[in-house]
């Protein structure tokens, strides 16, 4: 049996993870379907041990791998094996591991329960994107439960899904190479942009398979198969093509940077020009999830604002043993959590980046 | 008399002291008695008194008369010399006196000694006699003593209490009327009545002791009787023989064993006993037959039973022995000088010195195949060792790489796990060893035998680690709680062995043997195929550059067997012909067209045309394949692949084997190196066989778990070539097309294959 537990944790992989509200704990699933709170704030405090790595708590939340989870205000939403459920941060922290509510949405087909690959919360109205494996956008009321009505026009299955802030647009990548713009007031396809077809960002022999996007309103930023490429969006021409070979799995945008992660042992940190600013370095083969603790309040972040003022290279800044100092990345702190890899960077901004492995070879121990 | 003459002497001394002339003159007359004047009598009548007057008035008259003379010399004149002689004999008279008073006084002086002599020999006498009275006197009074103290014998002689004497002896012994107020006559009436018990007792004694005689007599004839019978159940047993011989019941051998077993050392006993108790309760269960029909367990003892009993001679002849070669040694070395390395060899000799007994354990397997296990005792050391040998019913074509499988080494390695066989289990044998210079036990394992710990168990030696104990001894609890499991593991462990052996020789041939039970876990065609299977060294497999995390991950230890696998998917000429030729071969033209069922949700239709779109071929000949199970069929036209997937695993294989898995890296080449650190996909295959094996485990005893998964990885490199996807700006088809039927090409953030094979539906979908 120990055999046996190594080889599962030899093969775990951890696809999610989400900051809790107030920013002190961290949530990581994996593909036995478990879900791991870990404590952010004793993980990077000054006197941090071996086992405050771990997870304070680890639960079996599906059956099938956690594709993705995001955070409201008090709950906890997972979803993975065509099931969404909702957990009570609340509980969660005093280890009562129940779940609130569970729903899965309308699916027409029942030889195989699609996956849920990507949630995204809408805070205007209330409700909760679900894309996946049924090439459709679902719409939650999380105010009901119900699903309101749901989007198609995808030919293969969606990975990601991102949300324009300023006009109530949703857009969604997928396997089938496009990235497609939808009106939530109309629920219409307002916009479709088949990335592979563009010759610069083409890369055939890695497919046209979108697999992470970003957006600010107005640029969009989205990769995989194709090339890492920033795009406008209202001309819907691709401005910026980073130069990166491996296909990425996951990009953000932050402030005037863009953090992009995939195949490859490194976060990517890029100039919108399409200049690489920085490589953070991590443990694991490949990298799927990034997240960032955007709670000022919590201590860990206040930690990082006071180590990152844009001073790079001041070493006797470095007074807490847990941090390491890269060579790469100007000033920025390395943590490394069992079961995951959190970094938290000294960037500009003070924000903590975290990112989830692909391929993790260290474990959520007690599973 | 003689005062009486002394008396008569002395008047003759004075007269002529007084008279000497006269003196003179009467010698002569001495003997003329009558005549004497004595002096004696004259005693008697003057007063001594008047007599010391006398004396004193002489005294006064010659000192004056000295006094005158001298007087009259200093004057001097004529007168004178008148005066003086008148003087002088006025003086002369006086002294005469003086001399009658002296005599006087002697005769007293005389007299009275005589009668002082008198009266002492009187009271000299009377003293005398008071002596032997006294004497007397002390004799009666001892002899009075004597008799006082004089002890009767009645008296140590225990009597009956009073009450009791006068309750039960008869009126005319007792005769209370006269011996209540005697003691005296109580004490001779109580003697009298002991008298007359005793004399009661001792004719009863003498009835005893004839009746004693006569029951010897009889114990001697039926002595006699049974002696007789002695033989004749011997003849009957000897005859007994070749019916027990017939009926398959050795009562005889096994007696003899047990008779042998007495000289087992306790730990070999306890291993013994349990043994045979278990085996027979084994066979007691399986069948109602003859028990010993079916014996799967089987033992005996091995070795000279004389020098077992040597061993219990008393030692210290041995030790003298020892000590006087010893000495002799020393002699000798001056000359000779054997290195100190010979002694310290001969000392390990000593130390490692096994029991000449052995029990020997023959377990039976199903198939015939038998486990001999030869159990040793090391005498010195305190523990036990087995030795193991497999030998199956037929011979055994032997695989190159199965030459660990079976070897005596290593095919009892890690039954319990973690269960070596390579150090002692005896804490206490490291000090042992220190003063030999011997490291491990490891380097005599070979010899010796394993030291397992099971093994100890059996013979219920436990030595607990916490507090290590000064004796350890056999105890029989301990090996009864550990010999079901343990036989039970012996033999999954032969059969997972030989299985493997077997397994092992058609792999090497490049078949990867499935056997029926086991075919739904895979689609009815296969096209990679294996290609090589060979051994590897443990140092090869951490040296490989792909097996990095489960060398890590610390599963790879050097008791584990390591071999390493190829699989191929060549060309589809490949696959036609024998797998060994086809590597590296590439066929061009060969045309290639298959039939493949379809069944395929909506989503897949867009693989399907996006297929349609690229250099492919595909012709549609079936209809109403949204949502129902195969219907469609679809034709595929196109040249075939030009390069062979080479895809190569490194198994570790758990001495455990089949209750732990073996483990599979991969790596595979096909359009560059792609290994678990730079596809997740490969990660997904490995982690298909490595973390699923439970399904693959086929039937209980799931023996074929090894093959299983190699067939499994077969399947699995056909799906991941399959549906790769394909590069659209490349001339020409796909290098492998699709036959396998896949409900979706990709699934999750990290683009899964479907690698999951439904059995009934014949598709794979994704787990």
């Amino acid at each position: 049996m120990e055999v046996f537990q190594a080889l599962q944790r030899l093969h775990m992989i951890i696809f999610s993870q989400n900051v809790s509200p107030c920013g002190k704990f961290l949530a990581a699933g994996n593909n036995y379907g478990q879900i791991a709170i870990f404590s952010l704030s004793a993980a990077l405090s000054s006197e941090a041990k071996e086992e405050s790595k771990k997870p304070m708590v680890t639960f079996q939340a599906h059956d099938g791998p956690v594709y993705s989870m995001v955070s409201t205000d008090r709950h906890l939403l997972s979803a993975g094996d065509g099931e969404v459920k909702a957990w009570l941060w609340a509980e969660i922290l005093k280890k009562g591991c129940k779940e609130l509510w569970r729903r899965q949405p309308p699916y027409r087909t029942s030889l195989e329960v699609p996956e849920i690959n990507a949630l995204l919360l809408v805070p205007k109205e209330n409700s909760l994107i679900l894309a996946g494996g049924d090439c459709q956008l679902h719409t939650m009321d999380l105010e009901t439960g119900t699903f309101t009505r749901a989007l198609w026009g995808h030919t293969d299955y969606i990975h990601c899904l991102a949300l324009r802030e300023r006009s109530p647009e949703v857009l969604s990548g997928g396997e089938d190479g496009a990235v497609r713009l939808w009106d939530l007031r109309t629920a219409k396809e307002v916009q479709t942009i088949e990335v592979y077809k563009h010759e610069e960002c083409s890369r055939p022999h890695n497919g046209r398979w979108i697999g992470c996007l970003a957006t600010d309103s107005d640029w969009m930023v989205c990769g995989g198969g194709p090339a890492l490429t920033l795009w406008h969006l209202r001309s819907s021409t691709p401005t910026t093509i980073f130069p990166m070979r491996a296909p990425q799995k996951h990009v953000t945008f932050y402030q005037d940077l863009i953090l992009s992660a995939g195949q490859g042992r490194c976060v990517n940190q890029w100039q919108l020009s399409g200049e690489l600013k920085a490589q953070v370095p991590g443990s694991s083969p490949g990298l799927l999830s990034l997240s960032l603790n955007q709670q000022p309040a919590a201590p860990e972040c206040k930690v990082g604002s006071a180590r990152g003022s844009g001073d790079p290279g001041r070493p006797g800044c470095v007074d807490r043993s847990v941090t390491t100092l890269l060579p790469l990345g100007p000033d920025s702190r390395r943590q490394q959590l069992q079961g995951g890899c959190l970094y938290q960077s000294g960037l500009p901004s003070f924000l903590p980046v975290l990112l989830t492995s692909s391929n993790t070879p260290t474990s959520i121990s007690g599973v | 008399m003689s005062s009486e003459s002394s008396k008569k002497r002395k008047p003759k001394v004075i007269r002529s002291d007084g008279a000497p002339a006269e003196g003179k003159r009467n010698r002569s007359d001495t003997e003329q008695e009558g005549k004497y004047y004595s002096e004696e009598a004259e005693v008697d009548l003057r007063d001594p008194g008047r007599d010391y007057e006398l004396y004193k008035y002489t005294c006064q008259e010659l000192q004056r008369l000295m006094a005158e003379i001298q007087d009259l010399k200093s004057r001097g004149g004529k007168d004178a010399a008148v005066e003086i002689e008148d003087r002088r004999i006025q003086s002369c008279v006086h002294f005469m006196t003086l001399k009658k008073l002296n005599r006087l006084a002697h005769i007293r002086l005389k007299k009275g000694r005589d009668q002082t002599h008198e009266a002492k020999q009187k009271v000299d006498a009377y003293h005398l006699q008071l002596q032997n009275l006294l004497y007397e006197v002390m004799h009666l009074q001892k002899e009075i003593t004597k008799c006082l103290e004089f002890k009767s014998k009645h008296e140590e002689i225990d009597l009956v209490s009073l009450e009791e004497f006068y309750k039960e002896a008869p009126p005319d012994i007792s005769k209370a009327e006269v011996t209540m107020g005697d003691p005296h006559q109580q004490t001779l009436a109580r003697l009298d009545w002991e008298l007359e018990q005793r004399k009661r007792l001792a004719e009863k004694y003498r009835e005893c002791l004839s009746n004693k005689e006569k029951i010897l007599k009889e114990i001697e004839v039926k002595k006699e009787y049974l002696s007789s019978l002695q033989p004749r159940l011997n003849s009957i047993m000897q005859a007994s023989l070749p019916v027990q011989e017939y009926l398959f019941m050795p009562f005889d051998q096994a007696h003899k064993q047990y008779e042998t077993a007495r000289h087992l050392p306790p730990p070999l006993y306890v291993l013994f006993v349990q043994t045979t108790a278990y085996g027979q309760a084994c066979a007691h269960m399986k069948s109602s037959q003859p028990p010993r029909q079916d014996k799967t367990l089987s033992v005996a003892i091995e070795g000279s039973v004389d020098e077992a009993k040597a061993l219990f001679k008393p030692p210290e002849d041995s030790q003298d022995d020892e000590s006087d070669s010893d000495a002799e040694e020393e002699q000798t070395t001056k000359r000779r000088r054997p290195t100190l390395g010979v002694q310290l060899d001969d000392k390990r000799k000593e130390m490692l010195k096994r029991h000449p007994l052995s029990v020997m354990l023959d377990l039976k397997c199903k198939d015939d195949s038998v486990l001999h296990l030869t159990f040793y005792y090391l005498m010195n050391l305190n523990i036990m060792t087995v030795k193991a040998k497999v030998t199956t019913a037929t011979e055994l074509i032997t695989p190159i790489s199965a030459g660990d499988l079976l070897s005596p080494d290593s095919v009892l390695s890690c039954l319990y796990p973690g269960d070596h066989g390579k150090k002692t289990p005896n804490p206490a044998n490291q000090y042992q060893f220190d003063k030999v210079g011997i490291l491990t036990l490891r380097d005599y394992v070979l010899d010796l035998g394993h030291p397992y710990l099971w093994v100890q168990k059996l013979g219920g030696l436990h030595f607990p680690k916490e507090q290590p104990q000064h004796t350890v001894i056999a105890d029989h609890s301990l090996s009864a709680s550990h010999m079901e499991t343990t036989m039970k593991l012996l033999k999954t462990r032969v059969q997972s062995r030989l299985a493997l052996h077997k397994q092992f020789a058609s792999l090497e041939h490049g078949i990867v043997p499935v056997t029926s039970d086991c075919q739904y876990l895979f689609p009815a065609k296969v096209v990679s195929r294996l290609v090589k299977w060979v051994t590897i060294a443990h140092e090869d497999y951490t040296e490989l550059h792909f097996t990095k995390d489960i060398v890590e991950a610390g599963l790879a230890g050097d008791t584990n067997l390591y071999y390493m696998a190829l699989v191929e998917r060549g060309t589809e000429s490949d696959a036609c012909s024998s797998p060994s030729s086809g590597k590296g071969c590439h066929s061009q033209d060969v045309k290639y067209r298959t039939l493949l069922p379809l069944c395929s949700p909506c989503t897949h239709l867009g693989g399907i045309e996006s297929c349609d779109s690229s250099q492919l071929s595909w012709h549609l000949i079936g209809q109403g394949f949204l949502l129902e199970p195969p219907q469609c069929w679809l034709w595929c036209c196109h040249p075939a692949p030009a390069l062979a997937a080479k895809l190569q695993a490194a198994v570790v294989l758990n001495p455990g084997y089949s209750s732990i898995p073996p483990i599979f890296q991969l790596c595979l080449n096909w359009k560059g190196e792609k290994t678990n650190n730079n596809d997740d996909n490969i990660r997904a295959m490995e982690s298909e066989v490595n973390v699923c094996y439970k399904e693959l485990c086929g039937p209980q005893p799931s023996h074929q778990l090894l093959t299983n998964q190699l067939q499994r990885l077969c399947v699995l490199l056909d799906v991941y070539l399959e549906t790769e996807s394909h590069d659209d700006s490349v001339e020409g088809p796909k290098e492998f097309p699709q036959e396998k039927m896949c409900l979706r090409l990709f699934r999750g953030p990290s683009r899964m294959k479907p690698f999951k094979y439904n059995h009934p539906q014949g598709f794979f979908s994704h787990r």
